[in-house]
């Protein structure tokens, strides 16, 4: 931009010479909207540029502060929360791919955006599950958790929604919250088998390049169909059947498996956002610098522009 | 709990699931916990979403179950 103005200036350095030499440097640095003829470089939109730009990166930056500050207060509530479903899995056994005929698939997302890619992989694995459990006689039904995943899943499979739940995170989370949910969740949908998708998080949490992530996918099934197993070396008090033992504890598994899928996807969000956040400032750092490199060529040439004019001036009064 | 082998519990009987007898139970011994701790206690309870059933296609009104403490 800077070479263009340097050539037009020189075309017009021609003519000057003849004409009135008194019409000098009143140009300097401002305003669009002259007549044609009239010289002028302007510097005011790249400087405009520039102040938006620092504004960018200031706003960037001070979410990526906000994301990482709740990023902590959520991590360690996840770590804990670890410890709920594990004993599950280890008692009753985890069953991946079991073929049911009617499936459903909570997926759950963020409320708000800027998390970088994390709401639209869970989608994409929501989708494959979906396919992969649809066929003749077989139902999948999709209970969402969290905006973004509703606004993308409304597009394409508008009929297999069953359920969405938006504004979790008003309050922070709690295990009576998602409790609370899933007794909705059991109460309003049919199911045989569940899935419930969400975005893990990796263990290398402690730098700051936080790199988004896997998904993890749990599956309970209807305690009708539940694995016994290890269950018979336990003694059970009251006078409650095993039946009803494993039903109850069927219920609490996939509330604790919820709740633990709430809060890391909660940190994922958080991680994720960090990330985007640090990416975006550096990118409008990168900018910045770029525009200020064009700024300074800019602010030359309109120097260069007033000097030679000057010169071409005193030289045509000499004569 | 001296009921009937095989007979369901009185709250299973009534239609809630175990996770909301817990809850209920929980809000109980939350309850009873003396003044400063209870108050921590307390926002551990709150419960606030938006759930909208879908039908057809299309959702419905969403209700919102925002509630100070469980049931």
């Amino acid at each position: 931009m800077a070479m263009a103005a340097l050539r037009r200036e020189g075309r017009r350095f021609a003519t000057p010479l003849l004409s009135s030499p008194v019409r000098s440097s009143v140009i300097s640095h401002s305003q669009e909207e002259l007549p044609n003829g009239v010289r002028s470089i302007s510097t005011q939109i790249v400087r405009n540029r520039m102040k938006s730009v620092k504004n960018i990166q200031k706003i960037t930056k001070a979410m990526k502060m906000v994301a990482a500050s709740k990023l902590r207060a959520v991590q360690t509530r996840t770590e804990n929360s670890r410890g709920l479903w594990q004993p599950f899995t280890a008692l009753l056994g985890d069953a991946p791919s079991v073929d049911v005929k009617k499936s459903v698939i909570v997926t759950i997302s963020s409320d708000k955006g800027l998390c970088g890619g994390i709401n639209s992989t869970s989608v994409k694995i929501s989708r494959i599950l979906h396919k992969l459990s649809s066929g003749p006689e077989k139902e999948t039904k999709y209970v969402i958790l969290g905006e973004k995943a509703k606004a993308q899943l409304i597009r394409d499979s508008k009929q297999d929604i069953s359920l969405s739940i938006t504004e979790l995170q008003k309050n922070p989370l709690n295990y009576t919250q998602v409790s609370v949910l899933a007794d909705d969740i059991l109460k309003n949908v049919e199911f045989d088998a569940l899935k419930i998708v969400f975005n893990n998080v990796p263990k290398l949490l402690l730098q700051w390049t936080f790199a988004p992530t896997c998904y993890a996918i749990m599956e309970r099934e209807s305690e009708a169909g539940g694995k016994l197993g290890e269950l018979d070396s336990y003694e059970i008090e009251g006078a409650e059947t095993k039946g009803e033992v494993l039903q109850n504890l069927a219920e609490f598994q996939f509330s604790c498996i919820l709740f633990n899928g709430v809060l890391e996807n909660a940190c994922s969000e958080q991680g994720a956002r960090m990330s985007a956040m640090d990416s975006s400032s550096r990118n409008a750092g990168d900018m910045l610098d770029r525009l200020t490199l064009t700024y300074n060529r800019t602010r030359q040439a309109s120097i260069t522009t007033e000097l030679i004019e000057i010169i071409s001036g005193a030289s045509a009064l000499e004569g | 709990m001296a009921s009937a082998g095989g007979a369901a519990p009185f709250w299973r009987a009534a239609g809630m699931t175990y996770i909301t007898y817990t809850n209920i139970c929980a809000n109980l011994v939350r309850n009873c916990l003396k003044e400063p701790f209870k108050a921590e206690a307390m926002s551990r309870e709150k419960v606030h979403f938006s759930l909208s059933k879908w039908v057809d296609g299309k959702p419905e009104k969403p209700t919102i179950r925002s509630e100070g403490s469980e049931h």
